[in-house]
């Protein structure tokens, strides 16, 4: 069982550095002692080993062949199950305190990022691309995991072991130990440059194999596109070249390795072989005596074979220092204050909203709400009427604070709007749009997922009932924990709207956003939805977002919106009474009716 | 990337397969030098390895002790010489090894793609594009991995562990009977830990690909979130799933740290044996100083080929399963077969009859029920009617990408199952609402549908196709790159894309379903004047909502349930005054208020 993580309270955004071993250090913040722990368990292993083969240097001097009797030689047996215990116990609690840091730093850095990523400014995700995302918060995470979990710790094994080896065999014979490590910057060197070499070539391999995918995919997705115009064999064709080029770049990679392990080799395999006879010379003349040369030649064994791997170590914990790179430029991005502001009523708002000379720019560009001033009362209906781009939505974006109105005074039960916390503000709107987002969880998990609270199924089923969606749902084999996505039903757009609008009542805010909901859905769910959606409106000050008259005709306010202006307002009424755009539209769509019969009429006769 | 196709598998096979183990070493076959070559070097690899050791015994035994330089000498420059031969071997078993997998990961998916390609639509219906996708590269892999590393890994292992049992053998043979006896407890330690350790690697990458499904929401669904006010709640339950993959990422990690350990204890143990039975032996010199150090050295490192060998009979496991899938692919039936005698027609033009048609896609839903229909060479035909009313059904038929569970379509007379499936696709022009590109440019995408078409032609089609002015206008032109399945181009100019892409195809037969939904209005009265010269004269069927489309159809199918529930021209259905009305007038409102883009045009003149 996994140890239950105390969570060392840190704000990640200090483990942002420019220098990113300091950075990385400071990720490690709560876990330094235990990453320091597996450390030293990783040296008291290394030494243990070695203490292994002293122990055979001193049964191979003093023991083998004094005549001892089967006690001692069964101490010394002892000696060498005890050692092999030891170093076990160490490398495996090494191990285990590695794993515990690697996977606690990784666990604090996902919450974090998946936190910090929807407390991210709307600006933010507008110009961020949701793979681009995805990816640091998944691969890179992961890179950085294993940064600590495998690369730093066999980095560490790699050093611990040359330097406590290298040191025993100093202390046996300091001129045999210099000899024994003449190779190793070679070896080092040519490490380094080939793994270099070879992460291109993987890298190319890896690049191929996407593109592989690519074509199968397409291939697939579109096979009833190379059914209809019969290109199987085209298609084969294109499918050979790029299996062939994945091949072929599998070859030289396969190439890399194929020249670079032998000569890695030899030159270890060299280097071993002249210690072995330097030693076996100096243990003739009695420089060194029979058992110290077993010794040697046992140690000599982890300060040159481990070297040949440190090139693939380097190369990889420089992909890591990469991601951690590329992590922290999500983490040092600025989130929206969700709690700041001063305003945050026990209870409801009544829903007055008043605009005074709004103006509104994204992100310092070109402005695009001029001068807006209206009002809506409590429980009103405003309805806003434009082609698109002309700012209806932006306007309507600016009540929730999700993004923060430039010029001018908007208030909200008297009160300026920028002094109420988001929260709070975002609790007391419900927004419904044309083709709402839902999340791939069961229906009953859709409705609830806007309220904070346990919702009893009588609840559920009242607010489905009044989106007119409850019949559908229980219409499902799996009813309300029917699974909606992916893996579950595709639900059509207007039952889609009617699930949004379901949650949207359980909600029960005070303020109302209609964006495009009453366009455009499939024509026999219309009914059902206007429906639901007057049901919805009741009571609630209603900004509505349309392009039909028939939709808006009844509002309180309408407001017809040109270039990020209002052109007209007032209601049908005092619009109809006027010259203007909106008698313009109400005309031609009174004309199509007539269009339409004469047409009809014409095809009759 | 393969982590996004994991599907829930079925359970592997946890049974050895024999049968399923010979079909994948079988696909080494064409490639045998290779196998061979590797596996003589890895023997000849492995068995160097236990020789060194043996000569290191015996520069203690007859070089140190005796003090004879001479001898030491001859056994260096032997061991030199062997280094050598060692690396030489090394080379050839990574070098053949590592392209025999290669090869035989091309061989198997090339076999599968083109198998894929004679496959038919309820396959494709019936299948998700991420089992075909795993099977093409994750199962692939594996199978190639087996066929090259893992078998090596099973002969070295195999070598290693009977040459240093013959070394031990020649030095003392009663403690190398001490040591064997080790082994089959060292193996059966192995195999449980590397099972174990595999299941829970399992289990991770399962968590990771929940996770990168979880993110994708938190940022696809981002703005959903923040108006709902849920950030506390979404953080705390992916806090839930993020402690499920760090406790198994843990578990998964202190496992493996524990194996190594838990096999070197055990070789420790047989150490102790040799110092004292070995000491004692020494006593009255049936052992020698180098051969203690042989039997320590051959113990020690005994581990590794154990370690190899549980590895690959844990992996192989996955292999096989793996295996399974892919000649179950491999190995599907076309639901569609030419037969024997099919007949490659030049033409596809003449009459076309729906006879008696039955057709489902799930055997108690039926879609067409006793359809019967004939069409006129060159005629146009419009089907119009609800979703799911059986429209897309009834030009799948024509298509063949099915066919009729009862009845007969004739083409000219003739039962159309008596033609190739070819015969009558590579004549058929399809354009769809929901187009797909493949990546490359405009001008290869156009080209597909005839490939020896040249760039006056393609560009010729793109007119008709009323796609030339959006091409012209890209950075570009027609060399523009489309994206992977055209994302970098709206719907509306993919579809005017693959309507220019039929319309070069210059088929017999025309198809449009929905073809140009999503084209602006204006666009839409520039392609009308194209497709008037392209109906003309072909059989074609049109799905469609919009009424220019509509009325100039010769014939109007009113499609309902499966059945035709009015048919007739434009004029004869408008008077009856029955679903063919009913639907026209609200399209034409619909339709209306598009057109003359009512706010465009209103609010601009303000």
């Amino acid at each position: 069982m996994a140890p239950v993580i105390k969570k060392p309270d840190y704000n990640l955004i200090n483990a942002v550095s420019d220098n990113r071993l300091l950075g990385l250090w400071r990720m490690m913040t709560g876990y330094r002692y235990i990453y320091l722990a597996a450390t030293i368990g990783l040296g008291i292993a290394a030494l243990s080993k070695t203490a292994t083969y002293l122990l055979l240097r001193y049964f191979i001097d003093d023991i083998l062949g004094k005549g001892y009797g089967w006690q001692t030689l069964a101490l010394i047996g002892l000696g060498f199950v005890g050692l092999a215990l030891f170093e076990g116990t160490f490398t495996f609690l090494s191990g285990r305190l590695a794993a515990q840091t690697a996977e606690g730093v990784a666990l604090r850095l996902r919450n974090y990022l998946y936190d910090h990523i929807q407390r991210l400014t709307f600006t933010y995700h507008d110009r961020t691309k949701t793979g681009e995302l995805l990816q640091r918060s998944t691969s890179d995470v992961e890179a950085v995991r294993r940064f600590y979990a495998d690369q730093a710790i066999a980095l560490g094994r790699i050093v611990l072991l040359f330097v406590v080896n290298f040191l025993a065999i100093w202390t046996l014979q300091r001129q045999l130990a210099v000899l024994s490590v003449a190779v190793v910057p070679v070896l080092v060197l040519v490490s380094v440059f080939f793994f270099g070499r070879v992460s291109k070539r993987y890298e190319a391999y890896q690049e191929q194999d996407a593109e592989l995918q690519t074509t199968l995919q397409e291939n697939l997705s579109g096979v009833r596109v190379v059914k209809a115009f019969a290109r199987q064999d085209y298609e084969i064709g294109k499918f050979e070249q790029e299996n062939w080029e994945k091949y072929q770049r599998g070859r030289r990679l396969i190439l890399m390795h194929s020249l670079y392990w032998p000569s890695s080799d030899i030159l270890a395999g060299f280097q071993m072989l002249v210690g072995f006879v330097i030693g076996a010379i100096m243990a003739i003349n009695g420089t060194i005596t029979v058992g110290t040369y077993l010794a040697y030649a046992g140690m000599v064994i982890w300060i040159i074979w481990p070297m040949r791997n440190l090139g693939r170590i380097i190369v990889q914990m420089s992909a890591g220092l990469v991601s951690y790179d590329r992590v922290c430029e999500i983490i040092t991005e600025e989130e929206e204050p969700l709690t700041e502001g001063s305003i945050k009523p026990a209870g409801h708002v009544r829903g007055e909203i008043v605009f005074d000379n709004v103006s509104f720019a994204y992100n310092g560009g070109e402005t695009v709400l001029n001068d807006i001033s209206f009002r809506c009362n409590p429980g009103e209906r405003v309805a806003l009427l434009g082609s698109t781009g002309s700012g209806k939505t932006s306007l309507v974006n600016l009540l929730p604070r999700f993004y923060e109105y430039t010029g001018g005074s908007i208030t909200l039960d008297g009160k300026e709007l920028k002094d109420y916390q988001r929260r709070y503000l975002r609790s007391q709107i419900g927004i419904v749009e044309q083709e709402p987002f839902l999340f791939s969880r069961s229906i009953r998990e859709n409705i609830t997922y806007g309220v904070l609270r346990d919702v009893s199924d009588e609840e559920v089923y009242a607010a489905a009932r009044a989106a007119a969606i409850h019949d559908v749902i229980l219409s499902f084999p799996d009813g309300y924990n029917t699974q909606v996505g992916e893996r579950g039903v595709t639900l059509s757009g207007g039952q889609k709207q009617r699930v949004a609008i379901a949650r949207t009542l359980l909600r029960d805010p005070r303020i109302l956003i209609l964006d495009d909901a009453t366009s455009s859905v499939d024509t026999e769910t219309e009914g059902a939805i206007r429906q639901a959606l007057t049901h919805l409106m009741q009571g609630r000050s209603t900004f509505i977002i349309a392009h039909r008259i028939q939709t808006v005709m009844y509002a309180e306010l309408i407001l017809v919106m040109d270039h990020g202006r209002i052109i007209q307002s007032g209601t049908h009424d005092e619009l109809m009474a006027q010259p203007g755009a909106y008698r313009r539209i109400y005309e031609m769509q009174a004309r199509v009716e007539d269009e339409l019969q004469s047409e009809l009429q014409a095809t009759a006769d | 990337m393969t982590d996004n196709y994991e599907f829930e598998e079925e359970e592997f096979t946890t049974q050895f397969n024999g049968r399923i183990l010979m079909r994948i070493l079988a696909q080494a076959k064409p490639h045998w030098p290779m196998v061979v070559g590797f596996l003589i070097a890895i023997a000849l690899v492995s068995g160097l390895d236990s020789y060194f050791t043996y000569l290191s015994k015996r520069i203690i035994d007859e070089g140190i002790i005796p003090g004879d330089r001479e001898v030491l000498l001859k056994i260096a420059l032997q061991y030199g010489a062997l280094i050598v031969v060692q690396a030489l071997a090394v080379f050839g078993f990574i070098y053949w090894a590592g392209i025999l997998g290669e090869r035989v990961q091309y061989d198997v998916r090339k076999k599968q793609f083109d198998h894929l390609q004679t496959l038919s639509f309820p396959y494709f219906d019936r299948t998700p594009v991420g089992w075909i996708m795993s099977r093409l590269t994750s199962d692939t892999e594996r199978i190639g991995w087996l066929v090259s590393w893992g078998l090596l890994d099973v002969v070295w292992g195999v070598a290693n562990i009977i040459t240093a049992l013959y070394f031990m053998m020649i030095i003392n043979w009663r403690l190398m009977l001490i040591v064997a006896a080790t082994i089959p407890l060292l193996l059966a330690v192995a195999i449980l830990f590397k099972k174990r350790i595999l299941v829970e690697f399992r289990l991770v990458r399962k968590f990771n690909s929940k996770i990168t499904g979880v993110f994708n929401e938190n940022i696809t669904g981002v703005r959903v979130s923040k108006a709902l006010g849920r950030e506390r709640e979404n953080l705390k339950e992916f806090e839930r799933l993020s402690f499920d993959r760090y406790a198994s990422g843990y578990r998964a990690a202190w496992l493996s740290a524990l194996f190594l350990p838990a096999v070197q204890l055990i070789a420790a143990l047989a150490v102790g044996a040799v110092v004292i039975v070995g000491g004692l032996q020494a006593e009255y010199g049936a052992m020698t100083v180098g051969g203690i150090q042989a039997f320590i050295s051959y113990i020690t490192f005994m581990m590794w080929p154990i370690q190899d060998l549980a590895r690959v009979y844990a992996e192989s496991q996955h292999a096989i399963a793996s295996a399974e899938r892919v000649f179950s692919l491999i190995d599907a039936v076309p639901e569609i077969q030419d037969a024997p005698d099919a007949i490659e027609a030049e033409s596809m033009r003449g009459d076309i009859e729906f006879d008696h048609v039955d057709f489902y896609y799930e055997e108690d839903k039926p879609v067409l029920q006793d359809f019967s229909l004939k069409i006129k060479q060159g005629q146009t035909i419009a089907l119009v009617g609800p979703t799911g009313g059986g429209k897309s059904t009834i030009v799948n038929l024509l298509c063949r990408f099915y066919e009729p569970k009862r009845g007969v379509i004739r083409i000219d007379g003739r039962d159309y199952t008596a033609y190739s499936q070819h015969a009558i696709q590579s004549k058929l022009g399809i354009v769809l609402q929901t187009p797909h590109l493949f990546s490359g440019t405009i001008r290869d995408n156009i080209r597909y549908g005839k490939l020896s078409a040249s760039d006056e032609a393609v560009e010729k089609a793109a007119k008709l196709a009323g796609a030339h002015d959006f091409i012209s206008a890209l950075d570009n032109g027609y060399e523009e790159e489309v994206g992977e399945g055209g994302v970098l181009l709206s719907v509306g100019q993919k579809q005017l894309v693959s309507l220019a892409r039929a319309v070069l195809a210059d088929p017999d037969i025309f198809i449009m379903d929905e073809a140009t939904s999503s084209v602006d209005t204006l666009t839409e009265s520039l392609i009308q004047q194209g497709m008037e010269q392209m109906l003309e004269g072909r059989t074609s069927f049109v799905i469609a909502h919009r009424l220019s489309t509509i009325k100039r159809a010769d014939l109007i199918l009113v499609i309902e349930n499966g059945r035709i529930t009015e048919q007739g021209s434009h004029t004869e259905l408008i008077r009856q005054r029955g679903h063919y009305y009913n639907l026209y007038t609200r399209q034409f409102r619909y339709e209306y208020e598009q057109q003359f883009g009512l706010f465009e045009r209103a609010a601009v003149t303000a």
